[in-house]
This record gives structure tokens, sequence and C-alpha cells, in this order.
């Protein structure tokens, strides 16, 4: 927990162009990650995930151990758990079928081209919810600490809560307060997955996690193994401290079993051990009905189609931009665990959540908003981030040349057009070595007087859609330049070479 | 890393801030009441040289030496140019090694402190780096040394006594309080105010949505150095940018002159280093403005070169 906290504080610039350390490990242990990956177009991605496999073999030997000893969420839960109340009510045993529906349903659904583990994915909430609302909030409330102690002179506090600012700002906190779009939203579902903890010790992981659905099918055969297996006549504290509900007086469920070894810690007879073992008296299985198997499987076959009639969200959307080294949309959905590393990772804080931009599978998906920030053009840190290859990591001189969009002037709002002011910011800021936005100049009449005035023009053949220039325009409110999905370096070829305007 | 506290400083504040608080806090300063630059005859120094530290020191010792700006004691803003996530050799932000001379030489006169820093159009973290700026500096060494982010909490607005296109701005107060204020910008091209130089340079030290200033950039700028007077201003013309400013990115942009030109007359400075492009003074526009409004001497007959 603590080396995935580190990492997470790692994901940032810190003054050097490669990160040095693998910030996003997590999602690279990840087998949900790797089945998305597999599932996708184009070749499973080794050299990314080959330590999702490495997790899947171990699992298979010693069994769901990643949930007791590696699961952040799983942590959390164990931890907030006991802030929130803990239920005791055992739950329906039939609820833990589902976390083997949901994992089917969403396999089935990603075999037929919509991929949303990402959504349900642990490793993904979690990552998303720290990124996305508990880190933002956690430096929000930091920095109105100091603020408040910077502006207001209390005696003997404010100098040391002064002095302690630069540790905070230079190693605790992020550079920049982070600002995301649908933090609240983010937050309210981690918080709703944390409230379930009052009904059921780990009730998300016992009962709905399709990843823990995942390594329990792989754990059916593991061979680290309890002893004694089932609920002793004289004690069954089991039956009630074991936090998955594993130990039953029929005997040990192994693809429910976390391997936590609390109860070689709790048991007051000090009877219980793990040792290596093959097969055993009882094995429940893995007990699914088959209508609910088929209502899955059907389920998630038809998400596909039912997203497919809707209009394409990617022609009905100009606005929607993805980062630089993005793989055409299609093959980015399929991709795209909604892990949030890149957004956290983002320099200029453009990445943002998408809600509904890139339509109804495309929740929080990264996107370009670069009204909120832009792309910093010697910037490589998202594709070097993304565990999946939804973005590619992209060489410096190879970034500078994808065209993630184009920059339109609008001339009903930019100044030199539409109130004969001058104004160049776009120009300055544009950052590519031969400008993308170019000033004209020209004759013009201006409340009835002849004048000469620039006027900025977008070079299409030059500019790389990083945004910047949306970013920086002065006038208030809407931007007058505005970046559109046009001539992508995504796209087909062929499509880029029609006509100038597609 | 830069702004590291050690026990010393930290109880030296510490005090220092109780002493400030239980005074009633800093004394209040009154801007306006700063003497605008006496316009008589300013001294110029034009240098050229490859080696730049030595240019940067015959420069300010033709003005009589960096104890002429800065006094014993003092606390020094040194303000270079670190705008863009740009390498030295595109000439988009001050040398290096400009500003490192100039930071030794305020050292030697006795500066207390010196601080640099500038309000970057690219992410502070990247221009800091990529400028070499961050670390010229930090290979000084010197405990009174600091290279430092703008604190986002220390702009304040100001009124601007007599201001043609605004009458209040915000500020960064660390260079309104400090003693001195020595303005390092590099000579670049630039599509409206056709050169920035060190008024436009003064950019760097001001809050707010600084793109509004261009919509009447001559009054605006002089505006601002009306607020802020540079005790000194060092242009670095070691290499100009001549197109695609102010960020530049090409090779092809660039020109070495190997010159340095410094003047206590922010106009002065800014009015020579015209000429370095083939323009004359009456060409930039924020130039004449700045004479106009008694800021400084822009007709280089009536500037003494030394």
């Amino acid at each position: 927990m603590a080396v995935f906290l580190w990492l997470f504080m790692q994901t940032e610039y810190r003054g050097i162009d490669q990160l040095p350390y693998p910030v996003s490990l997590l999602f690279r242990i990840d087998p949900l990650a790797a089945l998305a990956d597999f599932l996708a177009p184009g070749p499973f991605g080794w050299s990314l995930l080959w330590p999702a496999l490495v997790v899947l073999l171990l699992t298979s030997l010693f069994g769901r151990f990643f949930c007791g000893w590696v699961c952040p969420l799983g942590a959390t839960l164990d931890g907030l758990g006991k802030l929130v109340g803990r239920g005791r009510r055992a739950f329906s045993p039939g609820w833990r079928r589902v976390k083997y529906y949901l994992l089917i349903g969403l396999g089935a659904a990603t075999l037929f081209g919509v991929q949303l583990l990402g959504l349900f994915d642990p490793l993904a909430i979690f990552l998303r919810s720290l990124t996305l609302a508990v880190y933002p909030a956690y430096n929000y409330g930091l920095n109105k600490v100091f603020d408040f102690f910077y502006a207001n002179d209390v005696p003997l506090v404010s100098p040391l809560v002064k002095n302690s600012y630069p540790l905070f700002r230079d190693y605790l906190m992020a550079f920049h307060q982070p600002v995301f779009a649908l933090g609240l939203f983010t937050f309210l579902i981690f918080l709703t997955i944390v409230l379930l903890e009052r009904i059921e010790h780990r009730f998300w992981c016992k009962n709905l996690c399709p990843l823990g659905g995942l390594l329990g099918i792989c754990s059916r055969y593991a061979i680290l193994q309890r002893t004694p297996q089932r609920l002793c006549a004289d004690c069954q504290a089991c039956d009630s401290l074991c936090r998955s509900g594993a130990v039953r007086n029929a005997g040990l469920i192994r693809s429910e079993c976390l391997l936590c070894m609390d109860c070689t810690g709790y048991c007051p007879e000090q009877r219980v051990s793990f040792g290596l073992r093959h097969g055993t008296a009882y094995d429940p299985g893995i007990d699914l009905q088959r209508r609910g198997v088929l209502t899955a499987v059907a389920s998630g076959i038809m998400i596909a189609p039912a997203v497919r009639i809707g209009p394409v969200t990617y022609e009905q959307n100009p606005y929607l931009i993805r980062p630089p080294g993005a793989v055409a949309e299609e093959e980015f959905l399929q991709r795209c665990v909604r892990c949030a590393e890149c957004m956290k990772v983002c320099i200029g804080r453009t990445l943002q959540p998408a809600l509904l931009e890139a339509g109804p599978v495309g929740l929080w998906t990264p996107l370009v908003r670069p009204r909120i920030g832009y792309c910093e053009y010697n910037c490589t840190l998202c594709g070097q981030v993304c565990p999946t290859g939804a973005l590619a990591p992209l060489k410096l001189a190879e970034k500078q040349k994808n065209v993630i969009g184009l920059a339109v002037i609008k001339k009903d709002r930019c100044l030199p057009f539409a109130k004969g002011v001058e104004c160049l910011v776009c120009e300055e800021h544009c950052p590519t070595g031969k400008k993308a936005i170019v000033m004209e100049e020209q004759n013009v009449l201006v409340d009835g007087q002849l004048r000469r005035l620039k006027f900025p023009k977008v070079v299409d053949k030059l500019c790389i859609g990083c945004g910047i220039c949306e970013t920086k325009c002065p006038v208030e409110g809407a931007s007058a330049v505005r970046v559109i999905n046009q001539g992508e370096s995504r796209r087909k070829r062929a499509e880029l070479l029609a006509g100038p305007y597609g | 890393m830069m702004n590291q506290i050690d026990r010393r400083t930290f109880i030296y504040r510490t005090v220092q801030a109780a002493i400030a608080a239980a005074a009633g806090g800093l004394p209040a300063l009154d801007l306006l009441s700063l003497p605008v630059q006496a316009a008589q005859a300013p001294p110029l120094a034009v240098r050229k040289g490859q080696d730049i530290p030595l240019l940067v020191r015959e420069t300010i010792s033709a003005l009589g030496g960096m104890e002429n700006f800065v006094r014993q004691g003092e606390v020094v803003v040194v303000k270079p140019n670190i705008g863009w996530d740009r390498t030295v050799e595109l000439a988009a932000n001050t040398h290096p090694d400009v500003v490192k001379t100039l930071v030794q030489l305020c050292l030697e006169a006795g500066a207390r402190q010196v601080r640099i820093f500038d309000r970057t159009c690219n992410d502070e973290r990247r221009c800091y780096t990529q400028s070499g700026i961050r670390s010229a500096v930090e290979s000084i060494r010197s405990d009174r040394v600091s290279i430092e982010y703008m604190d986002r909490r220390a702009y304040k607005e100001l009124a601007i006594k007599g201001g043609q296109a605004f009458d209040r701005w915000e500020f960064y107060m660390p260079v309104i309080e400090a003693d001195r204020l020595i303005n390092v910008p590099i000579a670049k091209h630039h599509s409206i105010s056709q050169l920035t130089l060190g008024m436009k340079n003064l950019m760097g030290v001001i809050g707010g949505n600084r793109g509004r200033l261009h919509h009447n950039i001559a009054e605006s700028l002089s505006d601002i150095a009306s607020v802020i007077h540079s005790d000194l201003t060092v242009v670095d013309a070691t290499r100009i940018l001549t197109a695609n400013g102010p960020q530049g990115g090409r090779l092809q942009d660039v020109r070495n002159l190997d010159t340095l030109l410094a003047s206590p007359d922010i106009v002065a400075a800014d009015a020579y280093a015209t000429t370095l492009f083939g323009l004359s003074p009456e060409q930039v526009p924020t130039v004449v403005a700045a004479a106009r409004r008694g800021l400084g001497v822009m007709d280089l007959e009536q500037v003494r070169m030394v």
C-alpha cells in the first residue's frame, strides 16, 4: 500500500523528462488490464503486462493472495471499514456469484468490442478515486491551511506553518492544485463502495469485484491451503471473524480465501496453519447457475450493438480530443482501463475524465480539454504511464509531430476580428518552431476609421492541436480559438488525404 | 533541492516573523512615493565578447561596478526571462551564464539575499530546468541565493497612479518589497510589441490575466514600469531571436551578436536594443510611450555611452 502511495506521489513531473520509476506498476500487475489488452485489437503488450500474467500464475498456485496482500482497494476497505462502522450481517451467499456474472458479462462485452472492465476494476477504482477526488481534496485542504496562516499572522503558529510549507510543497503536495471534472461524482462512487462495508466486511471483494472473480477462478486448485479446513466444532470463531467468510462447516472455499492469514493470529487455540498440499476433500466449485451465466453472457453481448446503434460520438462531438499517442478511437475505448494515470501525470492539467463527451461507454476516459489546460509541447509523460497501450509511448520528436487536433479561430470572439483591438496571445504561445499561428496585417475599418491591424491565422499544416492558444486566450469565458479533432494523426490515412474539410 | 531550510534559517525566520508580527506587521510601503528615475543623460554600457562571464563583468564595471547599484545587506531580485520551455541555444530565455554572473556580482557587492524568479508561460518546472538557469544559479552554492517559483499567494492588487491602460493591477510583492531589482531580459522578436526587451520582461512579475495587456501593449507596459522600478536593466543580446518570437524554437531564427548592454535607465537600454534589430527607437511603440511618460530617455543622442 505504501509502495503504491509512494509511486502515486512520484507520478508527477519533477524536473526529469523520463519518469524514473514504474509508476503504473499497479496496472501492469493487473490481470483485468491484461484481459482488456488481450481482447483489444492488435498484439498483446507483453513488455508492459507480463507481470499481470505472473500474478495469474502465482494465483493458480497459491490462491487469492493478491486480494489479501496487494490490492490497495481491499486494504483501503479494511482501513476505512472501521471508521464507517462494519456490518456483521451474513449476507446471502448467493450474492457471491454476482462477481462471476459481472466478470463473465464484462468479458463477453469486451469480446464483442465494448470494454467496460475498467469501470469495475478495483485497481482502477482505487487510483481513479485517489487521483480525481481524494488527492485534489487533500491538496485543497492543505493549501487552505497554509494560505490562512500566510494571510493572517498568528503569533508562533504562522512562522511554524510557513516554514514547513516548502517541505510540503516540494515533496508532499501536488505542484499545482489538481483540478478535475467529475471529482465529486468519482468520490460518491468511491464512498458507496466504502459504505458497503456497513453491510458486511469486504462486501465489494466478496460479492462484486470482477478481479476477485477472475482470481477466484484461478485459485480453485491452489495448493497453499489452510489447516484445519473447516470450522472447529468447539470454537467457530472463523465463522464470524474471517473477513471473506471462506471457512465453512463443510470446509474451506478456496476461491474465497484471501490468504490474509489473520486466522493464524486470532485462533484462540493456535490451531491454524497454512501449508502446501494437493487437493482436498471439500470442493464446492464455483457454484454458478446456468441461468445466471447465460444472462450475463447475453447482456454482455447485447451491450455492443446497443452502444453501436447510437450516432458515432466521435463525429458528433468535434471537441472529443484524445491525448497524444492515443490509438484510433474504437481501439482506444477497448484498451483504456480508465485508471486515470495519464490525468494524474499531465503537467498542463489538460487531461480530464469524460462523462458523456465520449459516448456512454467513454466514462472516465481521458479527454484533452484545452480551456482548462494545454498539452505541453516538450512533455511525453502520459504515454509513459499508460499501462495498456491506449496511449502509445511516443519519443519527444514523434510527439511534437503527433496531431491531436486543429485550432480554429472564432472570428465572432477574437479581438482583432470582433472588436478591432490588438491581440496576439495565441501566436505568442504557439510552440511549434515555425509557428502554426501567424499574424497577417490588414487595413480595416474600425469605428469608421481606417486602421492597420494584425490578425491571427492558423496554418493547418503546422498545427498539432496542443491547445495552448485556447488555454491562454485572454477573452473571458469561451475562448476565441478552439481546438477540434480534425486531422488527428490517429485517423486512417485515407481520411486525411481527403479535401480541406475531411 | 532549493528552499531547503536548515535549522539556523528556520530559527532565524521564526524569530524574524515573530518580531514582525509583534511590531504589527510589515510597515506599509508607499509605492507611489518612489522617485521616477531622473531623466538626465543616463549612462549606457555596450560591450561585445564571447566569454560571457567576462562580458558581464566588463559591462557592469563600465557603469561603475555593481556597488553602484547594490549596497551591503540589501535584498536583490534578479529577474531574467525564463518564460519558455526552451533550451539555451534557441534564444527564448536569458542566457544562464549572464544570470549567474550577475548574481555573483550582487553577492560580491554584499547583497544579503539574491532572489531569482519569473512567472513563466510554459510549466515553470520545465522552464527553470530547460532554460539552464536553475542549474546555473544552483551551481553558485550560496545560501544567500535562491531560485524560487513564484508564490501564488504573494500577488497583491495595487493602484497605478496615472495609469493610461489600467488603474489597478496585481503585482508580485517580493519584487516591490526588495531593495533592488535587476532586470535581465533577452532581446527577442515579438509580433505586437515588435521586440520584447526590458519593459516587456517586467510582465514576469505581475499577476492577473496578462494577455489583456496586449490590447494596448505600449501604454500597459508603461503602466507596469511606472510601478516597478528597475534599478539596472541588462539586455542579453549574446544571441537574439529575430523571428517566431517570443519563444522561437528554430536555430535559423537565432543570431549571435555576443553583445551585452546595461543601463540604470530601462528606456535607454530598450531604445539602444532596438538598433540591434536594425530598427530605431521610434519604431517601437512601447519605448515611445515610456519616454513620453517620463520613465526614461529614448533619444540615444542624450544617452551617455560609457
